[in-house]
């Protein structure tokens, strides 16, 4: 860059292109020291804010070692994918020193009263505990990386492991008394009570880390340092709500020179602005009137009935892609362009185009993993295209809808949109065999407006079953919103 | 196989096999996937139509409206693998 700009100089001034050459290099200089402090800085705060974020669990120290196993996680799927680099050992010694030092610094806080919950909730763990903890975790990665290298087939295991645990921190748990921290009081331990593990961005991580083992069993994986595959994983801006990046995308973006200009600090701050707007404006207001459960049974059948469920079809949408500019826009401001999640999901005219343009990362995540390797398949076997269409479309939308949560609820959301979905393709293959595109040209606005009524309606009626938590209360609901009592 | 030749048999299976409308004349810029033209069965199949008569393979992470959208960027992507 330098001799080309060199070349567009005047012959006649040397002294001039002399000093201009010598402010290039000090500009070049500053913008990879930028981009050195900014890589240092992401993958610090990211690592901080897995502790930071996660919110308080009932059984004691679990805020502490829950953001501890993303971590540990994250190096154990590094290891495991990553060819082993001689030239690169330094650089992978001094972050894993770092992410240690990290965890042993946090779990030392402990030892203070004053500092023992300025990253976590709850005072951290017995520190030699903590050491202990960071040793079995070196020995785990250092097993992974025997077992693991030059066996990439080998990743599926951990795949499986990864799913098997997702599903474990799904489930309803029995927490009894004597797991909460204020157990120590001499009154009787409290009967059990059945909650989830409230696990800060386990299923963005998890996803992120199947991602990248199901790349690396393709043997498409980019090489990759700890210290960037760390930043990807637990990205601080996209911990919370997504979007699910891909690697190499975010590689590209991470490993591009930082140059703070204009136009990002411009983009990514309105972004930023119009996320809070969205969700602690619009969302929260809208979430006093919004559909739920003490709601949905305490409403009269009819008007406010519909109230409620509007409230909740735009609560959901303006907190969930609130969320997203949200972090789009702190994503932009770090030189790092997240992928959208959202695209005017309540304007499509049909269901295919509205899953085209909600939650728009996991859907082509799983698009990706399950469902276009699953038709790949069945296709290459003699089944009827109509039954292939039914099973890949029910299987990935009772997936999706129990990647939110296991319950019968989010099932049959799932099955509600998929059993949307294999209608919409139905009625597009015969009506494109009976109506050509032209012929509809004159009625064209009419039909597609059409639609968006009738695929919102679809949709808000789909929020009754995720918004609310069991069968009963939803048909009750139901019912009410035709005027049945 | 020109450029020309790749397009009109991508358009034929295109218009015959998925949209099932022969006479419809798809433009080499008009967006197929973002539309909602192509679901995502179709894609999957259009992909290994591709493969079988091009010898290209496309991945399912490709099979999305950012790797391509209208006949013109499929065209380039056939040729870039071939």
């Amino acid at each position: 860059m330098i001799v080309s700009v060199f070349a567009m100089l005047p012959t006649a001034a040397p002294i001039a292109s002399h000093r201009f050459a010598a402010l290039l290099h000090v500009v070049h200089v500053a913008a990879a020291l930028l981009s050195s402090v900014r890589h240092a800085a992401l993958f610090v705060t990211s690592v901080l804010a897995v502790y930071l974020l996660q919110p308080a669990t009932p059984i004691a120290h679990l805020d502490f070692w829950l953001p501890s196993a993303s971590l540990l996680l994250v190096v154990v799927v590094w290891c495991a994918t990553q060819p082993l680099r001689l030239e690169a050992m330094r650089e992978t010694l001094v972050t894993a020193g770092l992410i240690a030092g990290l965890v042993l610094g946090i779990g030392a806080l402990g030892i203070t009263t004053q500092l023992c919950c300025v990253v976590t909730r709850m005072p951290p763990p017995n520190i030699l505990v903590v050491a202990a903890a960071v040793a079995g975790g070196v020995l785990t990665c250092i097993l992974v990386v025997i077992v693991f290298a030059g066996h990439p087939a080998r990743t599926t295991w951990l795949v499986f492991a990864l799913i098997a645990l997702l599903v474990a921190v799904k489930l309803n748990w029995p927490i009894s008394g004597a797991d909460a921290p204020q157990a120590e009081t001499a009154s009787p331990a409290p009967p059990p009570t059945f909650a989830t593990i409230q696990w800060l961005g386990f299923s963005y991580i998890a996803f992120r880390l199947i991602h990248a083992l199901r790349e690396r069993a393709l043997g498409k994986l980019p090489v990759m340092s700890l210290r960037e595959f760390m930043t990807y994983v637990v990205f601080f801006p996209a911990i919370i709500a997504g979007p699910i990046d891909r690697v190499e995308r975010f590689l590209k973006d991470l490993r591009a020179p930082f140059i703070f200009n204009m136009s990002d600090l411009v983009e990514g701050g309105r972004r930023l602005l119009i996320g809070v707007f969205k969700k602690f404006v619009i969302a929260d207001a809208l979430a006093i009137i919004a559909l739920n459960d003490a709601l949905a049974v305490q409403t009269q059948p009819g008007l406010w009935a519909w109230v409620l469920l509007y409230a909740y079809a735009f609560r959901i949408f303006f907190d969930f892609s609130g969320y997203t500019d949200m972090a789009i826009g702190l994503g932009r401001l770090f030189g790092i362009k997240l992928p959208e999640n959202f695209n005017r999901p309540y304007l499509k005219p049909n269901l295919t185009q509205f899953w085209n343009s909600w939650h728009m990362t996991l859907a082509q995540w799983f698009r990706t993993y399950y469902f276009n390797p699953l038709t790949r398949a069945l296709r290459m076997r003699n089944i009827a295209p109509p039954l292939i269409i039914f099973v890949t479309q029910t299987t990935t939308m009772l997936l999706i809808g129990l990647w939110h949560g296991l319950t019968w609820n989010f099932a049959l959301w799932g099955v509600w949109h998929a059993l949307g979905l294999f209608m919409h393709s139905r009625w597009s293959e015969f009506a494109r065999a009976r109506f050509g595109a032209q012929d509809a040209s004159k009625l064209q606005w009419v039909t597609h407006l059409g639609g968006v009524v009738l695929t919102f309606h679809f949709v808000a009626f789909g929020w009754v079953w995720f918004a609310l938590s069991n069968v009963e209360t939803s048909l009750t609901f139901f019912r009410r919103l035709f005027g049945m009592p | 196989m020109n450029s020309n030749d790749i397009t009109h048999t991508l358009s034929t299976y295109v218009t015959t096999q998925i949209l099932k409308q022969p006479k419809r004349i798809l433009k080499g810029d008009e967006p197929l996937i973002s539309s909602g033209l192509i679901d995502s069965f179709h894609l999957v199949d259009l992909g290994l139509f591709i493969e079988d008569k091009f010898g290209v393979r496309i991945e399912d992470s490709e099979l999305n409206a950012d790797t391509f959208d209208t006949l013109d960027q499929l065209v380039v992507l056939i040729q870039s693998r071939q």
